[in-house]
Order: structure tokens, then sequence, then C-alpha cells
């Protein structure tokens, strides 16, 4: 059991000027599952591969507990890491596969093969324990390197996308058995993933990197409520967050024909800023249909495309009126996104006035891409 | 074994072809499917069997007869240059050295191979990378390799040289001297007791570059995250290399173990340029190749040559089929 610390860790990879992962200061408290995602090239898997003792540190340091690993091998670390595919050893048994690090260490006999036994029988691998790597299925192969992971008793468990192999349901339940798993032992959890539901339903916090910089660290509900920027926002929640810059016109946020009320408080911030415009978003369940006669307000849409889920039904549109090029111009995203009752959705082809409801408007600066807390 | 049959087996040709017309009429594409896959087959097979089979078989033959070679008349002796194979003293001399070789030559060249290649490939520490290998891995890479491209002819001419005595060039001896270790000089290759081993030396040399471009080929195909789940295992460098490198390029060892044996069941040309067509200073570093040769072409002996040569053949077959017996595991596949 163990914290895991990164103070200002820096990677630069030979060769390249830009920083892979930049300052990165993230602290893993005790027995915490810490998922880490981002777009490809973020820099979460270089994260966890300096953490492991696989990537070099060029700045900053690395801390395990109290202990400065920054320096030192792998093997000293007290990890254990269960690699995107899964590098078993193809030419040992299951057991063999889970018993190579205590053999190793000169762990007595007896000693490995009740571990061994103790986390095949958790993860349900007993009657597979002879097999070699190749004649197991892809879940089954997933099972036994996390089992190669918890034989170990390591202070800190890495994951390196240890689903993204896995086809899309079976993806689903091992999650939650990963999840649970990590829960029942108590291990501090450092998983790496590019896929954002899988941070969201694992993580008991979520740190998104872009870049190589840290974005915001957040328990999975923080982040949908309160992204921290524009990056944020649009990463996270499935499908994604509407996000596009207004003008400021008369206390109002305006882009063609849309109006988006404004809080004063977000208004005085703009105008702090010397700007007239505002990055303005609104997650799909945060619109309404409205009557077009409301006063101006809300933005019309034209209905390309309905996903009925049975639950819920989105609506895929694009903005109409006279403005539309400039609207979609300025829109960060694809389309414009509605959740609506699923009884009740429009045709494609028709035309829509959403709303947002009251206070689920999410503002950023336009300059930074910073949230504006209203 | 029909596809092996003459021309003049047509009847059956035909039946057959009746038979494959009648059973396979409904499909168009299979009807002319048979006397197609022979045309393309009965050439290789044809020619594989007159220039590659028959010699053998012929061979087989001539060494139940004392045919010199020369003459078109022989006589059909049985067993007599088998008897005379068993009594004499150079072809067990012979048959000692290629046994040296042997167990010696795949020993050495493929653990050379082995510890080369690994180091090339794997053998590298540097902090925060998991594999890799040694610094200016990519110069030994082609350093290596050298030798192997040199003709046999060549490495053989350069070694006599190596080992020849001060006055006639010797590159060794002179070395000795020049760096004042005159009581190492020898007369290397006049020492009949040295002769096999010096071609044992002669013959890794050259071979070593060409394992350790097969065994780099099949380290780089191990996946690198299986190098680095060992790393957090705690595996130093050399149980790696026992337990997971090594494993997972056996089949490549196992076929170079076997290609190896038979050069070393070969050997005829390393002892013929170094030592010549007697096999050195009281022939004591000659090798069945060399023997093969000398009766047949130097002592006008086809007959005894031939029998020397179905001994080499019952060797080296007996040799392949226990390798591959003892060596045999199961394929590992890079899952």
């Amino acid at each position: 059991m163990a914290t895991v610390t990164y103070d200002k860790a820096t990677r630069i990879y030979p060769g390249q000027d830009a920083p892979a992962v930049d300052n990165l200061d993230l602290t893993v408290e005790d027995g915490e599952f810490l998922v880490l995602v981002g777009p490809s090239g973020c820099g979460k898997s270089t994260s966890l591969r300096m953490l492991a003792g696989l990537e070099e540190v060029d700045t900053g340091a690395i801390r395990i507990g109290d202990r400065d690993v920054t320096h030192i091998p792998p093997k000293d670390r007290d990890i254990a890491m269960v690699f995107q595919n899964y590098a078993l050893y193809p030419h040992m048994t299951v057991a063999a596969n889970m018993g190579f690090a205590l053999k190793i260490a000169g762990t007595p006999k007896a000693e490995i093969q009740r571990r061994v036994m103790e986390a095949a029988k958790l993860l349900d691998l007993v009657e597979y324990l002879d097999r070699k790597p190749k004649a197991l299925s892809g879940g089954q192969r997933q099972r036994v390197a996390m089992g190669r992971a918890i034989v170990r008793e390591p202070q800190v468990f890495l994951m390196d996308e240890p689903l993204s192999n896995l086809d899309a349901k079976l993806r689903v339940s091992t999650r939650t058995q990963i999840a649970s798993l990590q829960r029942r032992l108590g291990i501090t959890t450092v998983y790496v993933t590019h896929d954002q539901i899988e941070a969201m339903t694992m993580g008991d916090r979520v740190c998104v990197l872009k870049d190589g910089v840290l974005q915001q660290v957040n328990t999975p509900l923080a982040l949908y409520d309160k992204p921290a920027n524009v990056f944020v926002a649009g990463f996270i929640g499935s499908p994604a967050m509407n996000i596009a810059t207004f003008d400021i016109v008369d206390g109002k946020a305006q882009l063609g024909e849309a109006s988006v009320p404004v809080p004063t408080s977000v208004l005085s911030a703009v105008s702090a800023e010397d700007s007239s415009t505002l990055t303005i978003g609104f997650r799909p369940e945060s619109l309404v249909p409205a009557s077009s006669d409301n006063g101006g307000g809300g933005i019309p849409v034209t209905v390309d495309l309905v996903e009925e889920l049975g639950a819920d039904a989105y609506v895929y549109g694009h903005p109409t009126g006279p403005a539309a090029a400039e609207q979609v111009e300025r829109m960060r995203s694809e389309a414009v996104i509605a959740r609506v009752e699923p009884r009740m959705a429009p045709n494609k082809g028709d035309k829509v006035v959403f709303a947002v409801r009251e206070g689920e408007s999410h503002f950023f600066s336009a300059k930074t891409g910073e949230r504006i807390e209203p | 074994m029909t596809l092996t049959e003459p021309a003049g087996a047509a009847p059956a040709e035909e039946t057959r072809r009746q038979r494959t017309q009648r059973t396979r009429s409904r499909s168009p594409m299979k009807r002319g499917m048979y006397p197609f896959i022979l045309t393309f087959l009965l050439p290789p097979v044809g020619i594989y069997a007159l220039y590659m089979l028959s010699p053998y078989i012929q061979a087989i033959y001539i060494s139940f007869t004392d045919w010199s070679g020369l003459t078109t008349d022989f006589n059909v002796i049985g067993f007599d240059n088998y008897v005379e194979l068993w009594n004499d003293d150079q072809i067990w001399t012979a048959l000692r050295n290629n046994l040296i070789l042997l167990v010696f030559a795949p020993v050495l060249t493929l653990l050379l191979g082995l510890f080369f290649a690994s180091m090339l490939n794997v053998g590298g520490k540097r902090r925060g990378v998991a594999v890799q290998g040694v610094r200016g891995s990519s110069i030994y890479r082609i350093v290596y390799f050298f030798p192997q491209v040199l003709s046999v002819v060549i490495v053989g001419i350069v070694f006599k040289y190596v080992f020849a005595p001060e006055s006639a060039g010797g590159i060794l001896n002179s070395l000795f001297s020049f760096i004042g270790l005159d009581g190492l000089t020898q007369l290397w290759l006049g020492e009949p007791s040295y002769l096999i081993w010096i071609v044992l030396l002669v013959m890794t040399w050259s071979f070593v570059g060409f394992y350790v471009v097969l065994f780099s080929a099949a380290m780089q195909s191990i996946p690198k995250e299986i190098y680095e789940a060992a790393l957090l295992d705690g595996s130093t460098r050399f149980t790696t290399f026992r337990r997971v490198t090594l494993p997972l390029v056996w089949d490549t060892v196992q076929v170079g173990w076997v290609y190896m044996a038979i050069q070393a069941m070969d050997g005829f040309a390393f002892v013929h340029i170094m030592l010549g067509v007697h096999g050195g200073v009281d022939g004591a570093g000659d090798v069945l190749g060399v023997a093969i040769y000398r009766e047949a072409f130097s002592n006008n002996d086809f007959g005894y040559a031939s029998s020397i040569g179905v001994l080499m053949l019952v060797l080296t077959m007996t040799i392949a089929v226990l390798f591959m017996r003892i060596m045999r595991r199961e394929r590992v596949e890079l899952a």
C-alpha cells in the first residue's frame, strides 16, 4: 500500500523539443483507483511507463510512498503492470506466467503455488493453469495478465489500456470486474485508457491529459459537472458537449439567431479580460425543445440524424438560419447534439429550436479556454 | 509416388484422368486440375530424381564395386570396400575428427552466435529502456557478418597464412614475436594434435556471423513488451536470456544446430585448403570429405570412395534424425 507522487516529472524523448510529459504534478492516494485519460499521444502511457521505470524521467521526481524511485530500476519499485497486449510469456503455462516473478525472487515453491492458486481462484482461472497462453481466449489472457500482477502483491498496480484488445461486450463486464477487484484488494492503481467511458466508470478520480500537460484531476462526476477548461469539457461525456464561441451582445451570448442567457458574473469576467466573445458549452441533456416564440432565445437546428437508444434519443443536427455558415465555423463540435424524449423525437429534416436549461451552461474564456465560474 | 512415374506409365495416367473426370465432372474448374498440377510438379521432381536421388543410388551401387573411375569395366566385389573401411586407420582418424567437429563446432558456434546476438539485440543496459543492444551494436552486426561474405576458399587460404611459420608469412607467429611472446610461437600446422582444433576454430569463425544474423532476426520478432514484463518481474539480464529469450528462439537454435552439424560432417573445403589432400601432417587433420576426394581422384578408387560416401550419408541422416528427436519441444507461438 502506498501513495504515488509525480513531482514536476518531465519526459522529453531524444530528438524532440516538445516534452511528452510536461511538469506532471499528481498525487495518487493510498488504495485509490486513478485513471489517466486523454487522446492518443497525450502522454498518458508515457506517464505510466515513467512510474514503471520503463521510461526515463528527465526532470522532476516520482515517489512511491516516501521512497524516491525516480532513478531506481523497475524491479526494485515494487510495482506490477498489465500491458495492453498482456505480454504473457508464450512458452510458459498460465501458472508459470503468474509465478514467474516469485520464482525469480526465490520464493519457496509451496508459497508460489499457494499464491498462484489464490489468484487463479479470484480470477476464475483454476482450470486453465496448465495451458499455454495461445490456448486461451482474449478475455482469459487478460485475466492471466491481471493474475500475474496480483500474485506479486505489489504496492502499485499499473494498467496500460488492458481492455482495448477485448470485444465490446467483454470489455464492459471486465471493466466492472477489474474495478471491484481493485476495491477488494485495496491496492493503489494507476490505469491508462483513451476511452472516457472506462475512465468515468472505473476511476475514483480521473486525470485528463492533453499534449503531456495535466488538464484536470477530480472525481468523474466533478469532471462532468465542472470541467476546468474547454478541452476537458469536450473530452468528457458521450455524446460530447456542444461547444461554440458566442458574441456578447446586450448581456446575452449571441451567435447568429442563437442566443443564450449569460449570468452577470460571467459577463464581468469576460469584460475584465477585455474580450467580447465567450465560449459556451452545454451537454446534450441540457438542451430542451423550445417554442420558437419564447422571446427570440434558443438555438434553431435542422435535424440530420436521430439516434434511438430506447431509453434516450439523441438528435444530431446542424444550425439553420441566415447565419448558419458562421455558426458552423464557430462550433467546436461536429454537430449540435441534444437528448430528447424518445417517444417525442423529431424526424430527420425537421427544424427544432432548442433552449439551454437554466444554469446548465458551461462558460469558458474564449481567450484561454479556462472555465469561468458563474 | 505416382508423381515420379516416367511417361511410359500412360495407361495408369489415362485411367486416373478418366476417374478424375467422372468424379469431378460437376466442377468444370477441377476437371483439368490433376494434369495441370502434374505439369508443374513433374519437371522439378524429375530433375531432382535425375540429379539428386539417382547419384545417391548409383553411389551405393558403386560402393559394392572396384571401379577405378577411369575405366568402363569393373567388378562387383560385395562388401569388400566396407571391410577395408573398417580396417583403415586413416578413415578412423577422419571419422574421429568429424565427430570432434560434430560435437564442438555446433556448440561453440551456436553459443557464440547466441551470445553475440543477444548482446546486439537485448543485451544493452541503459536507464529507462527495456530492450536494446549494446553500444555500437549496428557496427558489430556488420563486422560479425563479414566472414559470411567471404568464400570458404578465401577463409581457408587466409587462415593458412595465419598459422604458417613466420618465414612463410605466418601472421599469428609474427604477432607473438612482435609483442614479445616468442615463447608462444609454434609450427601450428606442423603439430598433428593441433590440426583438427585449428580447423574447428576457423570453421567457428566463419560461421558465427551467420548465426548472429539468424538469431538476431529471431530475437527481433519477440515483442518488446515481453522483455518489459520480464524486467518488471525482476528478471536480470541473464535470467531473461535463459528463461525468456532462449525458449522463444529455441526453434531457430534447433534449425541452426542441424545445419551446423551438417557443416561439421563436411568440413571438406577448410581441411583441403588449409591442410591439403592428405589431411595435414600424418593425416591427423583428415575428415571424411577429404578422404572421399583423395580416394576418388588421387588414388583412383571410386568404389572405395563411394563406400566412404555411403558411410557419411548414413551418419549425416542418423544425426539429423537424432537431433530432431532430441531437441523437439512444443512449438512456441508468439501470441
